[in-house]
């Protein structure tokens, strides 16, 4: 136990052991807007250990200065904390560079001897975190030299590590030291190549060793959420089929697919983000209240909701797929999906995805999902609605209450973070008349110190070894399960259009009006 | 922004409820904090600028209610009672709703009784002391009215018998700016000795190199005492901060943090030496950190006791009760607002 860290001393910031970041594919765009820039803002904040280095490997013929000019560029453009020169010093003398291509015995061997060299340089005991910001293909190559360099740190042992300091944990740090491996999403394109993934994944690491980043699990207001809901009393006794409506669960971008046709022509929102975003926050919401906040207890909650999920029994009526049109967003004329770049022109892949799901267990029966996601819609939105039922008996004249709508309660994700509680009050003056008011919290104006990126987060949690936020392999493929059959009914359909700047095609609203909804304009 | 000249203070209330409602509102208060920036005789002017700017960066980071409390001292000279008032909501200083307050005449003996109402409902009070700390808290009612209290010692004459002050005057709840000014050292020192379990180094010895009157580094000698259980080495510098610490460790290897501007460099026997950041911090920055947690800040306690030799802070209540002492005869030329 080091002396001078005291449990009860909340000044001092949790921070990891000595370690590397090997980043892969460190010239993607990933890695340069958020990767190297949530490094810099971690550095700024203190949150880093004084031995700390970052290892880039790509096929560019660059050496360690090259490499650091690029890290400079992308953190004088990206970063969130302002530019100190005493923190860029620090990183500067901490970056090392790998050329070479995935399937390069050479260069993984000097990979493994830069690796070494930070021992006696840094007084990094071999600690590494392997980032893989690279397509799903060179998965298989990487991971085979990681194995065979002993990079990987050998079958299961070396996965765990001591957790990061101060939080105590299983020893066996001597020797090669912990090793990690990082994935971004899309993990998988369905269940079985998402199960192929993770079978790959698993033979080179130990399942504690591999961290599944959904970024949106880093975000404030989502792990706020999990708070809102477990620390308080007040909302808990209503957060079940007996008082809640409904829920609506949406994720608007007012951008489009910009130049990412090649990935998402192929895959379509479910596979973007209904899959991994939507999923998430839906069992966060959903999920029964865990014993302890440890990760594995969260797991085993998320994964019992995420089995319950129930898909409409005719999925077809059940769901819409929706695709932009040429139209107008904010001021400005912009072309249609099949008129972008790369797309090919009989394309019928979705940019919008409305899904009406349901939540098979006692607390949730009955009580209708409804997740949507769109590209080009009017703003950029995306927030959690839960809305309560009417009042069973209304002591006021009918006229009166006319107005009156839901109760609601929103968190909203992003942007201005906050909490909405929407309720019915009186009109000023001398009649009874009833309206909603919506009382709301934003912590993103409360709270203004601009919330730390969730990149900074997460990386910072894969240096600790803390997967709390990191969805786990079943996570990912119950998730694909869900969205699996979806796919497979819409196989040989097409999305219904909708006009840039518009909430999404006709038939969404349809959806909700079936059941006697209507959406909420978020 | 609403500027009350010679006003009572109901109609401060009253103004403050009608901005709030008027110029948009925080939503969503976590504490009240009090900034007391007393005017010290013989000096101009008082530092409310830097109070304001501190409270502003703060404020973004903790939503609350401030309230700047400037109160002219008692002495023999009978000024007539006076209170000016600022209603600032949104505005410079920030998301916050601030009202800052001049007190003069006996009213400044009887600040509770503006302070009292405007105090948010039911959320933790803060007050921070920008100058000299009290002697004894208890007799000023702005600090008895709070949960936590922040006072800086730095700013005394003699910091060093103020901190010793701030010891035989502890209460749970208590902290100082010297305390906070040192978070980026004992960061920097923790980290120094993480290791791998078995490899922990044990320090067994400590010198802390520093100018004789800085209350910081006296703290940091405590910190170290109470952690490490040695007694460090005082190394006297002429000018200048805290420079340099050095922990002895049991096999005979050293290691050194010593300060050169805003870097740390962190030698150790045996490695090569490595350049941390360590950068000086504004006010508003320290007092951010300070709010962020408002309870009994027990590694605090048991370094002011190993730095000053005052036993049994851990085992002081919380709270204070308010003792009242007139002013006017005690304050025959040093017009301490009591």
């Amino acid at each position: 136990m080091n002396p001078l860290r005291d449990p009860q001393d909340r000044r001092l910031p949790r921070t990891p052991e000595p370690c590397a970041l090997v980043i892969f594919g460190v010239t993607g765009d990933l890695a340069r807007k958020k990767l190297i820039p949530a490094v810099y803002d971690l550095a700024n904040r203190g949150l880093l250990p004084p031995g700390f280095a970052v290892i880039g490997f790509a096929r560019r013929d660059w050496d360690d200065r090259a490499f650091t000019a690029l890290v400079k560029e992308a953190v004088e453009q990206h970063a969130r904390t302002p530019w100190r020169e005493e923190v860029w010093a620090r990183l500067a003398g901490s970056l090392r560079f790998v050329s070479g291509s995935f399937d390069d015995d050479d260069a993984f061997d000097r990979l493994t001897g830069t690796l070494d060299a930070l021992r006696a340089s840094h007084g990094i005991p071999g600690n590494a975190a392997f980032y893989l910001s690279i397509p799903p293909a060179g998965f298989p190559t990487v991971l085979k030299h990681l194995a065979r360099t002993g990079l990987a740190g050998g079958a299961g042992a070396a996965g765990v590590g001591t957790g990061g300091v101060g939080t105590g944990g299983n020893g066996a740090a001597a020797g090669p030291g912990w090793r990690r491996v990082v994935v971004e999403k899309p993990f998988g394109h369905d269940l079985a190549s998402a199960r192929d993934l993770n079978t790959l994944v698993d033979e080179v690491f130990s399942p504690a060793a591999v961290f599944r980043i959904d970024h949106y699990l880093g975000k404030e207001t989502v792990q706020n959420l999990l708070v809102l809901r477990f620390a308080n009393t007040l909302f808990d006794p209503v957060w079940n089929n007996r008082y809640v409506d409904s829920v609506q669960i949406t994720m608007a971008e007012d951008g489009g697919i910009g130049s990412r046709a090649g990935f998402y022509d192929a895959a379509g929102a479910a596979r973007d983000v209904l899959q991994n975003h939507l999923l998430q926050l839906l069992t966060l919401l959903a999920m029964e209240e865990p014993t302890s906040f440890d990760a594995e207890e969260i797991r085993y909650e998320k994964l019992k909701v995420l089995r319950a999920v129930a898909l409409p029994d005719d999925i077809r009526a059940g769901t819409v797929r929706g695709q932009y049109r040429p139209g107008w967003v904010g001021g400005q004329r912009v072309p249609g999906y099949l008129d972008e770049k790369d797309v090919p022109p009989s394309s019928t892949t979705e940019t919008y995805v409305a899904v009406r799901l349901g939540v098979q267990n006692r607390r949730w029966a009955g009580v209708p999902f409804y997740l949507r996601a769109g590209k080009r819609l009017p703003r950029r939105v995306t927030e959690l609605a839960v809305l309560f039922k009417p009042a069973p008996h209304l002591p006021f004249q009918p006229a009166d209450v006319e107005a009156l709508g839901h109760n609601q309660l929103v968190i909203r994700v992003q942007p201005e973070e906050g909490v909405v509680l929407k309720f019915g009050s009186k009109v000023p003056g001398t009649a009874m008349e009833l309206r909603d008011i919506a009382m709301d919290f934003q912590y993103g104006e409360a709270f203004t110190e601009s919330s730390p990126e969730a990149y900074e987060r997460l990386v910072l949690d894969v240096l600790i070894g803390d997967s709390t936020l990191f969805p786990h392999a079943f996570e990912v493929e119950q998730s694909w399960r869900v969205v699996d059959p979806l796919e497979q009914a819409w196989a040989g359909t097409v999305p219904e259009p909708y006009r840039a700047g518009e909430w999404g095609p006709r038939g969404a609203d349809a959806l909700l009006a079936a059941d006697g909804r209507a959406w909420r304009r978020a | 922004m609403t500027a009350l000249w010679d006003t009572t203070g109901t109609e401060v209330v009253r103004e403050l409820a009608a901005a709030r409602r008027s110029d948009g509102v925080t939503s969503g208060l976590a504490l009240t904090l009090v900034a007391v920036v007393d005017e010290r005789p013989g000096a101009r002017s008082t530092p409310v600028k830097a109070v304001e700017d501190a409270a502003t960066i703060a404020a973004a980071a903790h939503p609350c209610r401030i309230l700047v409390v400037t109160r002219s001292p008692v002495g023999r000279n009978t000024t007539p009672d006076r209170l000016d008032a600022e209603i600032v909501v949104g505005d410079r200083l920030g998301p916050c709703e601030a009202v800052i307050m001049r007190l003069q005449g006996r009213l400044a003996l009887h600040a509770e009784s503006v302070v009292m109402p405007l105090l948010a409902p039911d959320v933790p009070v803060v007050t921070w002391w920008h100058g000299p700390p009290p002697e004894q808290i208890s007799t000023d009612p702005l600090g008895v009215v709070a949960e936590r209290r922040i006072t800086d010692s730095a700013q005394a004459s003699d910091p060093v018998a103020a901190l010793r002050q701030r010891a035989v005057d502890y209460a749970a709840g208590d902290t100082d700016l010297a305390w906070t000014r040192i978070t980026g050292w004992r960061t920097l020192l923790a980290g120094a000795l993480d290791g791998p379990p078995g490899a922990q180094p044990q320090p067994v010895a400590a010198s802390v190199a520093a100018p004789a009157g800085d209350a910081s580094a006296v703290l940091l000698a405590g910190w170290l005492a109470a952690r490490l259980g040695v007694e460090p080495e005082r190394t006297e510098l002429p000018a200048g901060g805290l420079a340099s610490v050095r922990l002895g460790l049991a096999g005979g290897e050293e290691i050194r943090v010593g300060r050169d501007n805003g870097t740390a460099l962190l030698e150790r026997t045996g490695r090569e030496p490595r350049t941390l950041p360590l950068l000086a911090r504004t006010l508003g920055e320290e007092l951010a950190e300070e709010l962020r947690r408002l309870d009994a800040d027990q590694p605090y306690a048991a370094a002011l006791s190993a730095a000053t030799g005052v036993t049994g802070l851990t085992g002081r209540p919380a709270g204070r009760v308010h003792t009242w002492v007139d002013p006017a005869p005690a304050a025959a030329g040093t017009g301490e607002p009591a």
